[in-house]
C-alpha cells in the first residue's frame, strides 16, 4: 500500500479510490478482517501523511506546534470501511493554534473530498491535562491515541510527561464513567447478546464490549491473574474479534455505509458465504447466526467479568467491616454449606464443585434467595464442565433438584448462569433445538432460548414490581401452586421450534414426552405441563380474537382450562410469553384485557362450582379409569360415590386420587371418619371422607388449629348422598410432624375423634389460640363479606375477605353452625395475610333469607374485626 | 381522499383486516384505544377488590382512500364489524387535503 512520495491533490483522490476498490475486492476474496482493517487503516495514515505534508509544504510552514493523532477505532488501528476517522489536532499552545486553523481547515475538506469521514477535536496540551466528569469520554478515547504526523515531540511531551499524572489519577473516574456508559449502551439492548438482528457493533456481544474490555484492562494497570484469564482466553477472543470484524466489513460494503445492523437478508447473505468460516461446512443461516452468538457471548462474557472485578465502588465503614467478616452462612436443609458475601453466593469449599448435587443445591439456593452466584463459583462450574477428565459424582439431576430450582421465587436467577455455563442443555437437553435459535418473525426481537428465558425472567420480576403492566399479575405470581410446572412449560414451551415439524407446539410436546420420562415426572406433572405448552397461546387468542365481556366467550375459556389453579399458571404463562416477545409487545391495553379475562373466568369458577355438578352417566371414560386404578371395584358403588360431586372435584383430582378417595369411601362403614395424610413441598393435605354432620366443617378447621396446623387453601365438597369429602392444604408451623413421624397417626386419630365427637374440641383450641392471638398482624385488612343468590340454583354464596390468622376459619366455620347454615361446598384460599373464602350456604335446604344473611354479615364482621 | 376512522371490537379486528384485504386495501393503521359509548363499562370484584371497567377497550382502524374506493371499504367494515349488539362501534368519515409520501415526495392519491 506504499504511496509515491509526492502526489499533487489533485491526483490524490481517484488513487485513493482505487485502492479503497482494491481493498474491498481483497476482502470479497476471502481476505481476513484483521488483514482488510489493516489495509484500510494503512490508507488513512498514508493518505494523512500525504495531504499533510502537502499543506505545509504549500504553506511553507513547519508543524512544530502541531501534532496529528488518531484516536478512538482508528487510533486501535481497527478500522472499518465506512467507519468515521477519528483525530485529533493537538496544539502546542494557543497561538498554535490561532496559526494553523486555516491549515486545519482546508486538511479537513480535503479529507471529506476524498471520500472520508472526518470526526476531529482539537485542544492544546494544556487542555489535555485536567480530566473531570465533563471531557472523561473524550480521555477514554484518548486511552487508545496513536501519533500519525506533525510534531513527533510535542506528541510525546504528552504522552509520557503531561498525561502520565492525571490519567493514573483519573484512573477510578474514567472506570466508573467508562462502566456506566457500558451499563447505559447494555440497558438500551436489553441486556441481552440474543437479538434476532443484533448490531455487531453496539450490542451486548458486539465489538464494543471488546474495546470496553480494553479500556478496563488498561484502566486496570493490565494486572492479569492467571485464574482469572485462562490460557485458551485470548485465543477465543482473537477468534471473536476477528469473526465480529469479518461480519462488519461485511455490513459496511453491503450497506455502503456505516450500519452495523446484521438484518435477516444479510444474515443469509453472510451464511451463503460463509463468512468468517473456513470449515468448507455449508451452514444455513440459523446455523450461521449460532456461530456468532457463539463469538458474542464470549465478548459479552469477557467484558462483564472485568466489569464486576474493576467495579469502582465507595464502601461505607460498616460494609467494610461487614466483608471482613466470615461470609454469611446459609445452611441448607442437608447441612451443607454456601456463603452469602457482598451479594453474591459462592461455595465455601470449592472442592465441592466436584459433586453435581451440590452445584443444583447451589442454584436452587440462589433462586430461593434471589442472590446471584458469584463469579468464582460461576468459573468454577464451567472449568468442571468444560474439563471432563475430573471425576465428578452425582452428574445425573433428579426431578425433585431441577424442582427445587425452578420452584424458587427467583428462578431466572440459577437458569441464566445453567444457560451461560452449559448447565441447562445438560439437565434439559430438549433445550438445545432452541440454543441461540433465530426464527424470523416480525414481532420477535429475541433469539427462542433468550425469549423462553426472557419470559421467566418477567414473572420473577413480578417480585416487588413498580411497572404498572405488572402490577395486577404480582399476586398471582406470589400465590401460585407448583411454580415448578410453570417454569419448566416455560423452558419448554417453543423447544419445538427448532425441530422439523409442521408445528412448534406439537414438537414441543414432543420433547415434553422425553423430558418427563427421563425426569420421572408423576402423569399429574406431565399433564400439567401438556396443557400448559399445548394451551399456551388460548389465552392471548381469546383475549384477541374473542369478546371477553361476553359471558359465552368466558364460560367456553373456563371449561377449557378447568380449574382455578390452571388459569392462574396459564394466565402467568400468557403474561410472560407476550412479556418477552419485545419490550413493546405487552401494550397497557393488552395487559388490561388479560386481567378482565382473568378475573371473568375465575369469577365464573367460584360462582358455577355448586351449580356444575356431576353426572356419572356421562363420565363414562373417568369411571372406567378409576376402576381400573380400583382393582375394578363395583361400578354401582363407584357411580354413587362420585354422583353430585361438584365438576371441580374432578378437575382438581387425578383418577389414581378419585380411587384413593374412593377406597376411604369403602372403609366408612369400618370407621364413620376415614382420613389420609400426605406431605406436599411446602405442605401438608389432609383428605377427610364422613358422612355429612353438623358443624363437620367447623370442627375439622378447628381441629387443624389446636395442633397449631395454618390453612392455607381447602375444598369442601359433598355428593348427592351426604359424603363429605375435605381437603385441607395445611403448613406445619410448629414443625411437629415434620420431626416426629410417630406424631401422625396419632394426628389423624385425633382429628377423627374431634369430627366424631369423641373427643371435645374447646379444650385443645383454648391454649392455642390464646397464644396465637397475641400476635398483631403485619398489614391491617378491613373484613368485607359478599352474599350472591344467582351463583347457584339451590344456595346462596358468601364470599369472606379478612385478615388471616390462626383458627380464623374454625370461628367462621363455628359461626355458621351456630346459625343453623349448611355448608355445601367452600373453597379456601388464602394470599399472603389475606383469607379468601368461599362458601356455598343453605339454611333448611334453602337459599339464606335476607335476615340470615344480614345476620351472619352482623356476626362475622363483629368477630372478624 | 377520505379518511376512514373506525373503531371496532377487538374481537372483530382479524375478520375486519382480512375483509379490507379480500377488496385490495392492505394499508391500515391501528392503534389499540378505550373508550365508551353508549357501551358502558361495569365492575368486576375479585378477591374482595372492585375492578371498574367503565372505558372498554377498542380497536381504531385509520385508512386513507381515494374517493373512489371509500363506499366499498366502508361497506366492508361495517359487514365484517357487526355483530348486532351495543359496542360494535363507529366510523368516522373526514376528507383529505392532501398525502404525500415522506420517500420520494409524492403527492395526492399516488402517494396512497
Amino acid at each position: 500500500m506504499e504511496e509515491d512520495q509526492v502526489t499533487p491533490l489533485a491526483e490524490l483522490g481517484p488513487r485513493v479510490e482505487a485502492q479503497r476498490e482494491r481493498i474491498r475486492k481483497l476482502f470479497e476474496n476471502g481476505a481476513g478482517a484483521r488483514e482488510t482493517l489493516r489495509h484500510l487503516c494503512e490508507l488513512a495514515d498514508n493518505t494523512i501523511k500525504k495531504v499533510f505534508g502537502e499543506l505545509l509544504r504549500v504553506r511553507s510552514a513547519p508543524a512544530q506546534g502541531l501534532s496529528l493523532l488518531a484516536l478512538g477505532g482508528y487510533g486501535r488501528e481497527m478500522l472499518f470501511p465506512y467507519s468515521d476517522l477519528d483525530l485529533l489536532f493537538l496544539f502546542g499552545s494557543e497561538k498554535a493554534e490561532q496559526e494553523f486553523r486555516p491549515l486545519i481547515s482546508e486538511f479537513s475538506r480535503t479529507l471529506w473530498d476524498l471520500g472520508f469521514r472526518v470526526s476531529s477535536a482539537g485542544r492544546t496540551v494544556d487542555e489535555c491535562k485536567h480530566i473531570d466528569d465533563a471531557n472523561a469520554e473524550f480521555h477514554l478515547a484518548m486511552l487508545d491515541r496513536r501519533f500519525l504526523d506533525g510534531d513527533l515531540q510535542l506528541f510525546e511531551r504528552l504522552d509520557a510527561k503531561v498525561l502520565s499524572g492525571p490519567e493514573k489519577q483519573a484512573r477510578p473516574l474514567l472506570l466508573s464513567e467508562l462502566q456506566r456508559l457500558t451499563r447505559d449502551r447494555l440497558n438500551r439492548y436489553g441486556n441481552t447478546i440474543f437479538h434476532l438482528e443484533p448490531n455487531v457493533k453496539e450490542a451486548p456481544g458486539g465489538l464494543r464490549d471488546y474495546h470496553a474490555t480494553l479500556w478496563m484492562r488498561q484502566l486496570a494497570g493490565d494486572r492479569r491473574d492467571p485464574r482469572i484469564s485462562p490460557l485458551n482466553e485470548d485465543e477465543l477472543t482473537r477468534n471473536a474479534v476477528e469473526f465480529l470484524s469479518g461480519i462488519r466489513c461485511f455490513l459496511h460494503y453491503a450497506n455502503a455505509r456505516n450500519d452495523n445492523t446484521l438484518t435477516y437478508e444479510l444474515q443469509a447473505e453472510a451464511a451463503e458465504r460463509s463468512l468468517g468460516i473456513d470449515d468448507n461446512l455449508r451452514r444455513n443461516a440459523a446455523e450461521w447466526m449460532r456461530l456468532y452468538f457463539r463469538h458474542a457471548r464470549t465478548l459479552n462474557r469477557q467484558m462483564l467479568r472485568y466489569m464486576e472485578q474493576r467495579t469502582v465502588t465507595t464502601l461505607s465503614l460498616r460494609q467494610r467491616l461487614m466483608n471482613a467478616m466470615p461470609g454469611t452462612k446459609v445452611e441448607t436443609g442437608d447441612g451443607k454449606a454456601y456463603a452469602v458475601r457482598d451479594g453474591l453466593l459462592g461455595l465455601t469449599d470449592e472442592r465441592a464443585l466436584a459433586d453435581r448435587q451440590l452445584i443444583y443445591g447451589l442454584l436452587a439456593e440462589s433462586a430461593r434467595l434471589g442472590v446471584p452466584l458469584s463469579r468464582e463459583a460461576e468459573r468454577g462450574i464451567a472449568y468442571i464442565m468444560t474439563h471432563p477428565e475430573i471425576p465428578q459424582k452425582n452428574t445425573r439431576i433428579t426431578w425433585p433438584l431441577l424442582s427445587n430450582i425452578l420452584s424458587g421465587d427467583y428462578p431466572s436467577l440459577a437458569l441464566r448462569p445453567m444457560h451461560r455455563l452449559g448447565l441447562l442443555i445438560d439437565v434439559l437437553p430438549e433445550f438445545r433445538t432452541i440454543d441461540s435459535l433465530v426464527v424470523r418473525d416480525f414481532y420477535h426481537r429475541y433469539t427462542v432460548d433468550e425469549h423462553s428465558l426472557r419470559a421467566i425472567e418477567h414473572l420473577q420480576d413480578l417480585t416487588g414490581t413498580s411497572d404498572p403492566r405488572g402490577a395486577h399479575f404480582a399476586p398471582l405470581w406470589r400465590t401460585v401452586d407448583r411454580r415448578d410446572l410453570l417454569i419448566l412449560s416455560l423452558l419448554l414451551h417453543d423447544v419445538g421450534k427448532g425441530m422439523p415439524v409442521e408445528s412448534h407446539v406439537a414438537g414441543s410436546l414432543q420433547a415434553l414426552e422425553t423430558a418427563a420420562d427421563r425426569l420421572k415426572l408423576t402423569s399429574d406433572e406431565k399433564n400439567e405441563i401438556h396443557f400448559l405448552i399445548e394451551r399456551h397461546l388460548d389465552m392471548s387468542a381469546t383475549v384477541q380474537r374473542r369478546d371477553i365481556f361476553d359471558p359465552s366467550t368466558v364460560s367456553g375459556f373456563a371449561a377449557a382450562v378447568g380449574t382455578q389453579e390452571r388459569l392462574q399458571r396459564l394466565c402467568l404463562l400468557t403474561y410472560a410469553d407476550i412479556h418477552a416477545v419485545n419490550p413493546e409487545a405487552l401494550t397497557p391495553w393488552k395487559s388490561e384485557m388479560l386481567w378482565q379475562l382473568f378475573v371473568a373466568t375465575s369469577n365464573h369458577f367460584s360462582r358455577t362450582v355448586d351449580r356444575d355438578r356431576l353426572h356419572v352417566s356421562d363420565e363414562a371414560l373417568l369411571l372406567e379409569q378409576v376402576r381400573q386404578q380400583s382393582d375394578h371395584a363395583s361400578k354401582a358403588e363407584l357411580e354413587r360415590f362420585l354422583e353430585g360431586f361438584p365438576r371441580r372435584y374432578l378437575a382438581v383430582h387425578s383418577p389414581e386420587e378419585v380411587a384413593l378417595h374412593f377406597a376411604l369411601y369403602q372403609k366408612l362403614g369400618e370407621q364413620p371418619v376415614q382420613t389420609e395424610l400426605k406431605e406436599r413441598k411446602h405442605a401438608f393435605e389432609l383428605t377427610l371422607l364422613s358422612a355429612d354432620r353438623p358443624a363437620l366443617f367447623a370442627s375439622l378447621s378447628g381441629a387443624l388449629a389446636a395442633w397449631g396446623m395454618n390453612i392455607v387453601k381447602a375444598d369442601a365438597f359433598a355428593n348427592s348422598a351426604g359424603v363429605v369429602l375435605d381437603t385441607f392444604h395445611f403448613v406445619d408451623l410448629h414443625h411437629t410432624l415434620e420431626l416426629n413421624p410417630g406424631e401422625r397417626a396419632r394426628f389423624q386419630q385425633s382429628i377423627a375423634d374431634v369430627v366424631n365427637g369423641s373427643q371435645p374440641l374447646e379444650p385443645l383450641l383454648r391454649g392455642r389460640l390464646a397464644a396465637a392471638t397475641a400476635k398483631p398482624p403485619k398489614v391491617a385488612l378491613r373484613t368485607s363479606i359478599q352474599f350472591d343468590d344467582d351463583a347457584s340454583d339451590h344456595s346462596t354464596l358468601m364470599e369472606v375477605m379478612t385478615q388471616d390468622r390462626p383458627g380464623l376459619l374454625y370461628e367462621v366455620g363455628a359461626a355458621l353452625a351456630r346459625h343453623g347454615c349448611n355448608i355445601d361446598v367452600a373453597l379456601i384460599d388464602t394470599e399472603g395475610q389475606k383469607a379468601i373464602d368461599v362458601f356455598y350456604l343453605t339454611a333448611q335446604g334453602m337459599k339464606l333469607t335476607p335476615q340470615k344473611k344480614e345476620l351472619l354479615r352482623e356476626v362475622l364482621e363483629g368477630s372478624l374485626g | 381522499m377520505m379518511k376512514i376512522e373506525a373503531i371496532i371490537q377487538p374481537s372483530r379486528f382479524e375478520s375486519v383486516k382480512d375483509a379490507l384485504l379480500e377488496i385490495g386495501i392492505d394499508g391500515m393503521t391501528v392503534t389499540e384505544v378505550r373508550g365508551h359509548g353508549r357501551q358502558k363499562g361495569h365492575t368486576e370484584v375479585y378477591r374482595g377488590r372492585e375492578y371498574t371497567v367503565d372505558l372498554l377497550p377498542k380497536i381504531k382502524l385509520e385508512l386513507v382512500l381515494p374517493d373512489s374506493l371509500v363506499n366499498r371499504a366502508v361497506e366492508t367494515i361495517l359487514k365484517s364489524a357487526k355483530t348486532g349488539k351495543i359496542g360494535d362501534g363507529k366510523i368516522f368519515l373526514s376528507r383529505i387535503e392532501e398525502a404525500i409520501r415522506i420517500r420520494n415526495e409524492e403527492r395526492g392519491e399516488s402517494a396512497l
